[in-house]
């Protein structure tokens, strides 16, 4: 052999892990009271998937990037609340803007940008009746309906020809709901923006989320982590029984509250992706609950007159190798996306790194405590139909 | 029983052979790549936008509006038909995109009015009482019309991005009101955003059966009012055989004519009249539909005008009968029907040898001149290429660091035998995944590598509870065999249901995750089914084989 296996875990531990619930209750409650507290008090650092808005990744032309400079001129642009940030090095910045209101600064802007890419003939003006999106584009010569197509476009705005005369004027009037002007806001932000760093910076990705898109996903994303709670809840209760189903339920809650409170705590980007984080750290964080779970089943059958507590410790103990080991490898795995997945995928790295940590504290402390305050008992359990596989 | 039969042995080859064979092209470089034939080397998992760089936008649709419109043509025609049947009316107003309100100025005309009405439109739900009729359309004809908008823009979308000369887009409906567009490879989104809303350009012409009748494609001599358009089967054809002419004619700059596409790659053309009978904007309305069952039942195609457009277009029918009718669109003939009849009072049917799906085919072209409805982008998303660049090593680096942190660790803690099968198993694992997206056709995203990551690190998570299992058994005092064999058994209830709840989550984030987060999903998933094959059956395989050969006396493990 060429060498020996490494035990991380020695193979017998009689650690008493019961005895200090206690104390993990308390630091847990603790833990997630303040993160829940975090979230409402001081705020997620939402994406602009969830809260709509404009995200551009610009990289200088030349040198490194100045942010103070940046900040000026981007904050002078009346766009709303600007936010920037490194990204990744030091040639790339990271501007946010805040989703845009489909109001008259937002018109404004988009006669800044016509003058400025078409010439100082044009104007763009809004409706007089602030009830209606309606706006007014003003030509210095008369066009045809596919001339003032293109001119529109020039400030983001798509129309069809039908929504335009028939007839060459140099002025129209371009019919819009608020909520259409809200969405054709985003593209008018972008523009300006384009226009005031376009000399020094190099636009290398746009995303832009209108504000119907933004709550819609906020929306479907509670869903989702609900649904899915709910659904390996009932995937454990099935196999297992009702008192495992709410250990690993309060387990998961557990490990989805901390998640979100560490996002409250380093406010990070919470996007899509760290979605997808706090979904997959619920998924992930119930497979070392399954496994203490399958060994306390199997020992309560085998042992009908030993102590909860104590068989509760007894097979923790008994499988606490798998727990740690399972959980290092995902964590070096993890590790690897963290140091070297760049800077899209660092919040979701980030996550997924303290969700592994978590995750196997509290399929020890709070799925196992939860057995004990639920006063599992081994009467309860439902016969053993695999048993008479195993003997074979 | 460690041993598994023998065809399982087989199949367990040959799945993982296939594997090796499917997701080669995705892992080899370049300068191998090159080598193999390209059919083969071809077979590589899409990138996602994130990676190649890209547009993606959502659109919606403003279906209110449509259907606004369509119900102000409605309440137009209304009035006309109560004019002829001396119906009285207070007013005729539409509400909101949702119904049309009819005030009578007498109720005892009801039944009159609402017979007037059934002429008009039929399919109508009708509702109110005494002296106030409303109109709307019913549940499950408002979905169709819906449906229809939806299909149409659609189809028009995908003639506008294929004009722009782009490759593989992919234009889908995501959910009732919305367009998914992704253009791959894009630079500059201004001209695509022109071009979404752009109208196209469809023209009916006479067609010129003095100069058709030379029986020469492309005559040398034309009379001056008369040009040479291209048939649309013509170019089909031309696409598929020449795909060189094609690029030649898609870059020309300045823009082909359509004779001079004629004359230079001599595709099947029609001469016809310059003279434009009825422009697309006079369109209202074609549909497939069926011809009355006297008739025969055959499909058909039934087109409406609006009225500037049918009394032109009557005119020039009732002067034409036996003589061809042309339609153009964007400089193709979609088709040329011979006049039967004068066709008067806006509606008309073009009749002949046609399948359903011909006709569906023919009317959607007729409808494709004009967008529905206006499209709004509601979401955008653009990655340049470069930066697709470094999100792609970015990833790689990662996910090679993380493999072979993830084997260091299973060799270091397990040994070289178990370490060394757990870590082959999560290689071949990888393989099944990436030969499975290949197989699926799904897209490889910058999250959907952190999901084949995560893969990595959660598949030797089975074989660390198969293994931990064993080293019980072991130290229970079992001989080597048979500690393996109920190692294997008894860890596998744990290793299944850890498995499915994990798979669970990335199932339902499957359903509710878009873009990039789908492509996360899609592998973390992919790679928690297949390494319930690899974990559990294929490192017994290979463990089987092994105590066969070294028949050991006690396991290293």
């Amino acid at each position: 052999m060429l060498w020996k296996p490494i035990r991380l875990v020695p193979a017998h531990t009689t650690f008493d892990f019961m005895g200090k619930r206690k104390i993990a209750l308390v630091l847990s409650t603790l833990i997630n009271v303040l993160s829940l507290v975090g979230v409402f008090a001081i705020g997620l650092n939402f994406g602009i998937d969830f809260e709509g808005g404009i995200a551009i990744q610009a990289r200088a032309k030349e040198g490194t990037i100045h942010l103070d400079e940046l900040r000026a001129t981007t904050g002078a642009l009346g766009v709303g609340e600007v936010s920037l940030q490194e990204f990744g090095d030091n040639r790339t910045a990271l501007i946010r803007v805040q989703r845009q209101e489909g109001n008259a600064a937002c018109v404004a802007h988009a006669d800044t940008v016509m003058k400025k890419r078409a010439g100082s003939g044009w104007s763009v003006k809004p409706s007089p009746d602030p009830k209606v999106g309606d706006v007014e584009f003003t030509a210095p010569s008369t066009l045809d309906s596919a001339g003032w197509r293109d001119a529109v476009s020039r400030v983001g705005l798509t129309v069809q020809e039908r929504q335009l005369p028939r007839a060459n004027t140099n002025t129209v009037k371009i019919e819009m709901t608020p909520e259409q002007r809200a969405e054709w806001c985003q593209q008018v932000a972008i523009k300006l923006v384009e226009d005031a760093i376009g000399s020094k910076y190099e636009l290398r990705g746009t995303e832009s989320v209108g504000p119907k898109i933004g709550s819609e996903l906020m929306h479907s994303g509670v869903i989702a982590v609900v649904v899915t709670l709910a659904a390996i809840a009932v995937y454990v209760w099935f196999r297992f029984e009702w008192q495992f189903g709410v250990g690993a339920l309060i387990a998961m809650l557990h490990d989805v509250i901390s998640t979100v409170g560490l996002f409250v705590v380093l406010q990070l980007d919470f996007s899509l992706t760290a979605l997808a984080a706090v979904l997959t750290i619920a998924g992930y964080s119930i497979n070392d609950t399954v496994v203490v779970f399958d060994r306390v089943r199997e020992n309560m059958r085998r042992y009908k007159k030993m102590g909860l507590v104590e068989l509760l410790n007894f097979s923790i103990n008994e499988t606490l190798a798998r727990t740690l080991m399972t959980s290092m490898t995902v964590f070096v795995a993890v590790l690897a996306l963290v140091l070297f997945g760049g800077p899209v995928l660092y919040s979701f790295s980030i996550a997924m790194l303290w969700g592994v940590i978590v995750g196997t504290y509290s399929s020890v402390w709070i799925a196992c405590a939860g057995l004990v305050y639920l006063k599992l008992r081994p009467e309860q359990l439902r016969p053993d139909d695999d048993k008479a596989k195993v003997k074979a | 029983m460690l041993n598994l039969p023998r065809w399982q042995t087989l199949a367990i080859i040959i799945v993982t052979a296939l594997a090796g064979i499917f997701a080669l092209p995705n892992i080899l470089p370049d300068s191998v790549d090159n080598l193999l034939p390209k059919w083969y080397s071809q077979n590589r998992i899409n990138l996602g936008l994130d990676l190649r760089g890209g547009a993606h936008f959502l659109l919606e649709a403003d279906l209110r509006g449509v259907m606004n419109e369509r119900l102000t043509n409605l309440a137009d025609s209304l009035r006309g038909e109560f004019r002829k049947q001396q119906v009285g009316y207070k007013s005729i107003d539409v509400d909101q995109g949702k119904q049309v309100v009819v005030v009578l100025r007498d109720a005892g005309q009801r039944a009159k009015a609402l017979e007037a009405i059934r002429a008009v439109d039929a399919t109508m739900a009708v509702g109110g009482d005494g002296d106030a009729i409303t109109l709307a359309y019913q549940g499950q004809e408002l979905f169709k019309k819906r449906q229809e908008v939806i299909d149409q823009s659609i189809e028009i979308l995908r003639r506008r991005v294929d004009e722009t000369g782009t490759i593989e887009p992919t234009i889908v409906r995501e959910g009732d009101d919305r367009i998914l567009l992704q253009v791959p490879g894009i630079k500059d989104t201004t001209e695509l955003k022109r071009k979404i809303n752009q109208t196209a350009k469809l023209t009916f012409h006479l067609v010129d059966e003095a100069t058709a009748m030379s029986g020469q494609n492309v005559p040398a001599v034309l009379p001056p009012t008369t040009m040479l358009v291209p048939t649309r089967e013509g170019m089909a054809a031309l696409r598929a055989n020449n795909p060189k002419a094609f690029e030649q004619i898609q870059s020309a700059n300045p823009k082909m004519t359509p004779e001079q596409i004629c004359r230079r790659f001599q595709p099947p053309c029609l001469p016809v009249f310059k003279r434009v009978i009825v422009g697309g904007e006079d369109l209202d309305d074609a549909k497939s539909t069926f011809e009355n069952q006297q008739n025969g039942g055959r499909p058909i195609i039934a087109f409406t005008f609006n009225s500037a457009g049918g009394r032109s277009f009557c005119a020039a029918t009732r002067a034409n009968i036996g003589k061809r009718l042309a339609i153009q669109l964007d400089n193709e003939i979609i088709s040329a029907p011979v006049v039967q009849s004068a066709i008067c009072g806006g509606s008309g049917i073009i009749t002949g040898q046609f399948t359903t799906q011909q006709t569906q085919e023919q009317a959607l072209l007729l409808r494709s001149g004009a967008l529905p409805a206006t499209l709004t982008i509601i979401e955008e998303r653009t990655v340049g290429a470069d930066l697709g660049a470094d999100a792609i090593h970015a990833g790689t680096v990662a996910a090679v660091v993380g493999t072979a942190l993830v084997v260091l660790f299973m060799l270091a803690t397990y040994g070289p035998t178990f370490g060394g099968f757990a870590s082959l198993a999560m290689i071949v694992n990888l393989l099944l995944v990436l030969a499975g997206m290949s197989i699926l056709g799904a897209s490889l995203t910058l999250p959907g590598i952190a999901g084949l990551v995560l893969t990595v690190g959660m598949s030797v998570d089975s074989n660390v509870l198969i293994y931990e299992r064993v080293r019980e058994e072991k130290a229970a005092g079992r001989s080597p065999f048979s500690a393996l064999a109920t190692g294997y058994e008894r860890a596998l209830t744990a290793v299944i249901d850890s498995n499915l709840t994990a798979l669970i989550a990335g199932v339902l984030l499957f359903g509710f995750g878009s873009g990039p987060i789908r492509g996360f999903a899609t592998s973390l998933s992919l790679g928690l089914v297949t390494h319930l094959f690899t974990a559990t059956v294929f490192t017994r395989m290979l463990l089987a084989a092994w105590v066969r050969w070294r028949r050991p006396t006690a396991l290293p493990i």
